[in-house]
């Protein structure tokens, strides 16, 4: 006879659902007035990069605001939609989706849940619940660009990135402006593996811009950044005096031989504020920028290489950063929100 | 008096199978239980969690565990048919990309149709496409003799990186920047099976085809042939006098034609655009939905739905308990575990029993 599970497993799938939700009980319900904030991303928050900032940010809104906070790790876009649904449907306030992935899931959730304010990460869509949070990135990257410039002994860097999205494109122009602000006679490579978290790619791609002599490398990756920093260890034990930028996050300190500073966003504070100015009735309907004006964007070096850099390196960035603060020095950028023409750079207040 | 030794030592058995299956049972719920307190997390909150995210609910249960179980149903289907005739096709992801990909692509070209024609040329698209997927494996089979299980894995990372880069290239949206295509008119989308909830026709789609595959199976003369060619291709061919060629030929197709239906009712009942990561790797864990199903069009239904529940029972442990993404496939693994035994348990009792 042909055995059917058919038969069988309604039985067991019902036994189990019957004895678990026995000891389940009501999932506690949160007092009316705690903020609800929720965090969707589709990478590991062990990236020590991008995804992590954002947990950091997610767990800040817990502390600073005394929010009750959620996580969900999706794998494909047919989960995003999905999420939305679940944290819409509890009754979530602020939805941080972390990537420009979202968007389109993110606006279907919008206008079923009008009562949610969904906020992407390097979006490009906006509505009236729905906001793309747009880091500035491309300031501290230009910083990175006149470190490496400056550092660079071989006249050669290399820029190695995932995936190839306009906010990613955007530290890479702006990295390539800041070398060549320094020396416009310098090489710079570029490398697109296609997977942010990919990190035999990223170790393959900065393997083989290290054979073609570049001694500076940064990244825009995420958990696939490690791959970059191993080979560059590697070409260090060889013998040769190369060195890495860290980016997205202050990776200074995951390989603290190696990574000469990191372009940083400060994810944590960035979420942060948006919180605040979300409970303030201050969002909606407008992207969000997050640039070295609020103090989200920066370029720090590693204190622990400071002292290798040459002379007068420090306070040449400091200046600069001055001048990109004051929009005294502008840094080239791709733009990319929906009805971007040119929007102040100090944010949208 | 003759039979009372052998009904004793078959109720023993029975008994012995049983006490196996309840200590199948709790040994992973042990191990699963052991794990989440060493990781510091309540085993209880989880199990409550995984509960309520998958059947907790009606919107959870419709728009959640129904909407996650349709492609693992259509792909479990795809793989039993193929089984069934003996062809071991492990490439029903590739043939989901490629029906994912002909579906936008149909769809998108021919945007301006009334939805009576364009829906339905949106899902033939992606069924002609798996089939087409599947065709090249299926000739180096039948022609050269080429196993096809190494064939149709290959296929997988062609069409895999086919849609990765088309949404990069010719198929990336109209505004040029993000890598995924134009979402799909609404004449194109699948409109909702049960108003309010995400739950698509899709779903009946894929309900329908079990029902005629089994019933092709096992009444039709094509099912009798084809499950003679699955248990001895040399037997059907000698005794039976069968076309084995043109039985693998079918099988081969139907299944690369029903997993790149797959995604056709992927893109236009869920995502409605294409994306280069749409698939987790349904066309893979189908596998363990059609060997668990015993390759039964109809048991398919159940276990796509089983694994639906786990996934979105899986969700729901991250955002309700607090569980990070990894432990939770730990703990998802040791469920079907524990529903692997619990079938070989089952079986043996079956056995005894008759």
């Amino acid at each position: 006879m042909q055995w059917s599970i058919a038969k069988a497993f309604p039985g067991t799938v019902l036994c189990l659902a019957v004895v678990l939700s026995a000891c389940a009980g009501d999932g506690s319900d949160p007092a009316e007035d705690t903020l609800q904030a929720a965090l969707l991303t589709s990478g590991p928050v062990s990236d020590a990069g991008w995804y992590a900032g954002a947990y950091e940010g997610l767990l800040l809104i817990e502390d600073s605001l005394g929010a009750q906070v959620s996580h969900q790790q999706t794998a494909t876009p047919a989960e995003f939609d999905e999420a939305f649904l679940a944290y819409g449907s509890s009754g979530y306030d602020l939805i941080f989706a972390h990537g420009f992935e979202y968007q389109d899931a993110a606006i279907r959730a919008g206008s079923r849940f009008p009562d949610a304010t969904i906020v992407v990460s390097g979006g490009g869509r906006v509505a009236d619940n729905v906001v793309p949070l747009i880091f500035r990135l491309e300031e501290g990257s230009y910083l990175a660009g006149m470190a490496a410039g400056t550092l660079t002994q071989a006249g050669i860097v290399g820029m190695v990135g995932g995936v190839a999205i306009p906010p990613a494109r955007g530290t890479f122009v702006a990295f390539e402006a800041g070398v060549r602000a320094v020396n416009p006679d310098i090489e710079v490579l570029e490398t697109f593996t296609g997977d942010w978290n990919d990190v035999s790619a990223a170790k393959e791609a900065a393997v083989a811009q290290l054979s073609r002599g570049a001694d500076v490398i940064i990244h825009n990756l995420d958990a696939a950044s490690f791959g970059v920093f191993q080979a560059v260890r590697e070409a260090v034990a060889d013998g040769r005096r190369v060195r890495a930028i860290g980016m997205n996050s202050d990776q200074n300190d995951v390989a603290p031989d190696v990574i000469i500073g990191s372009a940083v966003i400060y994810i944590p504070q960035a979420f942060l504020e948006t919180a605040r100015r979300w409970e303030a009735g201050n969002v909606g309907g407008e992207p969000i920028y997050a640039s070295i004006r609020e103090g989200v964007i920066d370029f720090v070096f590693n204190p622990e290489l400071l002292g290798e850099l040459p002379e007068g390196l420090v306070q040449e960035i400091a200046d600069a950063r001055d001048q990109i603060r004051s929009g005294e020095l502008e840094v080239p950028r791709v733009r990319f929100v929906e009805g971007d023409d040119d929007p102040p750079s100090g944010g949208s207040e | 008096m003759a039979e009372a030794p052998a009904q004793a030592v078959g109720r023993m058995r029975l008994v012995e199978s049983l006490v196996l299956g309840a200590a199948a049972l709790a040994l992973t719920a042990g191990v699963g239980a052991v794990l989440l307190l060493l990781g510091g997390y309540d085993p209880m909150a989880a199990a409550a969690a995984m509960v309520r995210g998958a059947f907790g609910s009606w919107t959870a249960f419709t728009s959640i565990t129904l909407v996650r179980s349709v492609p693992l149903i259509l792909t479990g289907l795809a793989v039993a048919f193929a089984f069934r005739a003996g062809v071991w096709n492990i490439g029903a992801e590739g043939q989901l990309y490629a029906g994912a990909l002909a579906a936008v692509w149909v769809g998108l070209q021919a945007a301006t149709l009334p939805p009576l024609l364009l829906l339905p040329l949106v899902l033939s698209a992606s069924l002609v496409a798996g089939g087409l997927w599947a065709l090249v494996p299926t000739l180096m089979r039948l022609r050269l003799g080429v196993g096809e299980v190494i064939t149709t894995i290959l296929m997988n990372f062609v069409g895999i990186y086919l849609a990765a880069y088309m949404v990069h290239g010719p198929l990336q949206e109209r505004r040029g920047v993000f890598p995924q295509t134009d979402a799909l008119p609404e004449a194109g989308r699948l409109p909702a099976l049960l108003p309010g909830t995400a739950l698509h026709w899709g779903f009946a789609l894929s309900l329908l085809l079990a029902g005629a595959l089994a019933v092709a199976l096992r009444y039709s003369r094509f099912g009798f042939q084809l499950r003679a060619v699955g248990a001895s291709p040399e037997a059907a061919s000698v005794a039976g006098r069968i076309d084995v060629g043109r039985i693998l030929f079918v099988a081969f197709l139907g299944s690369g034609a029903i997993a790149g239906m797959a995604g056709g009712v992927q893109v236009s009942g869920v995502t409605f655009a294409l994306y280069e990561d749409l698939s987790p790797g349904w066309g893979y864990t189908a596998i363990a939905v059609a060997l668990l199903a015993g390759l039964n069009p109809a048991g398919v239904v159940v276990t796509g739905v089983l694994f639906g529940a786990l996934q979105a029972g899986a969700g729901a442990m991250q955002r309700d308990a607090g569980i990070p993404a990894s432990w939770v496939g730990v703990v998802e693994a040791l469920v079907i575990l524990a529903v692997l035994c619990l079938d070989r348990v089952r079986r043996r009792v079956g056995k005894e029993a008759s």
